[in-house]
């Protein structure tokens, strides 16, 4: 590298020209780590000028501190900055967990005067003999979902095995349990504290299961009300039952079954029907043909 | 001493005040702060060594903040912002060491 020609250096002889005018390439930064050279041409100017030309002990501390305190300025903004600016994720999430309970809230308090009035106009109906309720409407509310019931019957309770591959329960199986139950004569079904209805779905979103589109938390129980001494034998024999009897050697997943004498379901909230009307008649409605009733005329 | 002094007074400051970012400027903080940090380790190594020059330290600070967030700025310009960002912070941070190794040296050797 040639010496740059340099005015300072005229008629000093002690002092070296300066080696470097440029910042060194970065594989030398990288392997010599030689020292910044700015400060290394201020340090060989200084050492080149008589103590009156060099600026005042004051001035030199009085920059220091200035640039020092403009420096722990910067600091203390970005660590504010940063601060500030973490807890609003946090925030924003907090905010729709309480969004998500208070709506949830909302929503059980409606189904809740939903079944209220829905009782009271029932009550309505029959003091009024308006539509002279048919001898089987009791029954097909209950099967329909729309009343709260009890009885006796049975009691199933499902789990996932613990541990790390614990998704093993499908909404598939849920399903044919259900089936099964139903098929064994079930009157009135409830899964994880929701009763089935005619138009109810047991879906699998997540890891979570929805039934009519509300969570249930493992473990799921499910409740079925029907005849005590056949019902269980019934529910013995189904393919529901025989595939969580073999997810239980397979997978060591959870399965009980006991007998209830007492069960109570809540009821179901009241469909939505959207297409499906009443057939209005002139005449009282004769009850349809239904399972547990015998057919009426 | 007074230097480590005066910057913990402007930390204080900073977090105190808590001046509010404009959010044109909030993208050049980061940055900004990389180079203040590459200026202030560069100033107490030259300390250490004896070389040390008020000027030069108060004008690199102020030089290596503008730079750099020129830099990150024009890269943002022409789409390239992460990368350039990403080429400042690896320099600085290269820097830094290299001057945090050579304090190390001078306050356990020598």
């Amino acid at each position: 590298m040639a010496d740059p020609t340099d005015s300072r250096e005229t008629g000093r002889h002690e002092v070296p020209a300066p080696a470097v005018s440029a910042q060194p390439s970065l594989l030398t930064a990288l392997l010599a780590d030689p020292q910044d050279p700015g400060y290394v041409e201020a340090a060989q100017r200084r050492a080149g000028q008589s103590p009156g030309e060099r600026p005042g002990r004051i001035m030199t501390i009085g920059w220091t501190l200035a640039g020092l305190v403009v420096v722990g300025l910067l600091f203390g903004v970005a660590v504010q900055n940063t601060e500030a600016n973490a807890p609003s994720a946090d925030s924003a999430r907090r905010g729709l967990v309480a969004d998500i309970d208070r709506a949830q809230g909302r929503a059980v308090d409606l189904e809740g005067s939903a079944n209220a009035l829905a009782s009271q106009v029932r009550d309505r109906q029959a003091e009024l003999g308006v539509a002279e309720p048919p001898a089987s409407e009791s029954v097909q509310a209950v099967a329909a979902g729309t009343v709260a019931v009890t009885g006796p019957g049975l009691t199933v309770t499902i789990d996932n095995p613990s541990g790390e591959n614990n998704d093993v329960i499908l909404d598939r199986d849920i399903q044919l349990l259900v089936n099964g139950l139903w098929s064994a004569g079930a009157e009135a079904v409830a899964v994880g504290g929701v009763r089935l209805q005619p138009t109810s779905a047991i879906r699998k979103a997540g890891g979570a299961i929805l039934v009519d589109n509300r969570p249930v938390f493992w473990p799921i129980t499910i409740d079925a009300i029907g005849n005590p001494a056949t019902l269980p034998a019934d529910f013995a024999g189904t393919s529901g039952y025989g595939r969580f009897a073999s997810f239980v050697s397979l997978y060591s997943i959870t399965f009980d079954v006991a007998a209830a004498d007492v069960l109570t379901l809540p009821a179901a909230t009241e469909p939505v029907l959207r297409y499906a009307r009443t057939l209005e008649s002139e005449e009282t409605a004769t009850a349809p043909p239904s399972r547990s009733a015998p057919p009426t005329g | 001493m007074y230097a480590a002094l005066a910057l913990v007074v402007g930390i204080v400051a900073g977090v105190f005040l808590a001046p509010t970012v404009p959010d044109w400027l909030a993208p050049y903080l980061p940055i900004a702060v990389v180079a203040a940090l590459d200026a202030v380790f560069g100033g107490l190594r030259a300390k250490l060594d004896a070389v040390f020059d008020a000027k030069v330290f108060v004008v690199s600070f102020v030089a290596n903040v503008l730079v750099a967030a020129f830099i990150v700025f024009l890269g943002d310009q022409l789409g390239v912002g992460s990368q350039l960002s990403t080429a400042v912070v690896v320099v600085l941070g290269i820097r830094i060491f290299g001057n945090a190794a050579a304090i190390r040296r001078h306050i356990f050797k020598a």
